[in-house]
């Protein structure tokens, strides 16, 4: 149990080191068991990451296992962000650490750009999927919109235009 | 009501609003904690992201950078286990069942569904980070030249946005 707590402590909690280090390296699970799992975590409310983790800790080792999966990918990463934040608001910035800070968060807006089309590809595969995305998008974005206003109205409609029965 | 029991609130209400994804929330999350309560501007918002980004873990974390600067080490705690705790135990309940409901064709349908909504949410995330990430020529440049570099795989993403820090620095972003 120790030893699943260090791997996911270390691969910075991303769904593809999961993938990397339970699937390909340890061969715990299979590959269409963690696609289930992964689904599953994207369609639940709740952060993705964490979602994913509880459900391969769950598949895994029970309830047990979803516990210490949840303290594994949380809890480093706690401890580095409150370390950070103490600097941050603790010194005040000086000007050369806050061009550096620029830096990073334009660089971190191009990297989830590049993500966000890699993931979109295989989804938006038909008009229905590019409208809604689309509709989302504008409402949320610069409309400004309240998320979870939009998130239920298109999200209804979204599950009624996918109903099952309707063509793909 | 006091201003912990908000931020709680706040957050919990957050993390129900996650779906497909982090990113997706970051609008609603930017209106609640810069526009709405104040805990911090808008330029600490970002960065706080950055941070989070750069740490490892659930880019969520960001709620406890949040949650630190409005009420100290408490207040990140909090944050966290507000926008943790409850949908974590939601997922341990659903994917105890999943394997009897995923045979059901509302479930599939829902499959389906939610995925082009939550890209919408996603691209309207990446949005808002940028409208106050990127403010002038240069942080433009740098988010251009970041995401062809990332596209085309020539280096590892944490290696790019360390770079891309060290040039703001140079160069005064």
């Amino acid at each position: 149990m120790f030893t699943w707590t260090g791997i996911l402590s270390i691969g910075g909690g991303r769904a593809a080191f999961f993938y990397e280090a339970l699937v390909v390296q340890r061969r715990w699970l299979r590959t269409d068991e963690f696609m289930q799992d992964y689904t599953l975590a994207q369609l639940l409310p709740g952060p993705n990451v964490s979602n994913l983790a509880i459900a391969l800790g769950h598949r895994l080792r029970g309830l047990g296992g979803a516990g210490w999966a949840l303290l594994a990918v949380i809890v480093p990463g706690l401890a580095v962000l409150l370390t950070l934040a103490t600097i941050y608001f603790g010194r005040g910035l000086a000007p050369a650490t806050v061009s550096l800070m620029h830096g990073m968060s334009a660089a971190v807006v191009g990297l989830l750009l590049v993500t966000s089309v890699r993931l979109m590809r295989p989804v938006l595969v038909n008009a229905r999927a590019v409208v809604i995305a689309a509709a989302t998008f504008a409402a949320v974005g610069p409309l400004r919109l309240n998320t979870a206003l939009v998130l239920l109205v298109s999200a209804a409609l979204s599950v009624w235009l996918h109903r099952p029965g309707s063509r793909a | 009501m006091s201003d912990v029991v908000w931020m709680a609130w706040t957050f919990l209400w957050l993390s129900v609003l996650c779906v497909g994804g982090g990113v997706g929330v970051i609008p609603e999350m930017q209106r609640q904690v810069v526009a709405n309560h104040q805990w911090v501007t808008a330029r600490e918002f970002v960065d706080g992201y950055t941070l989070a980004q750069l740490t490892p873990g659930p880019n969520m974390l960001v709620a406890a950078f949040v949650g630190y600067r409005a009420h100290g080490v408490p207040g990140a705690l909090l944050a966290t286990v507000a926008m943790f705790l409850p949908t974590s135990l939601l997922t341990v309940v659903v994917a105890d069942r999943w394997q009897r409901w995923r045979g059901h064709g509302w479930a599939a349908a829902a499959e389906r569904a939610l995925a082009p909504v939550g890209m919408g949410l996603m691209a309207a995330g990446v949005y808002t980070l940028a409208d106050s990430a990127l403010h002038d020529a240069l942080t433009v440049a740098l988010a251009f030249v970041a995401a062809l570099t990332l596209a085309s795989r020539w280096a590892p993403p944490m290696l790019v946005v360390v770079l891309a820090g060290v040039t703001g620095w140079l160069l005064g972003a």
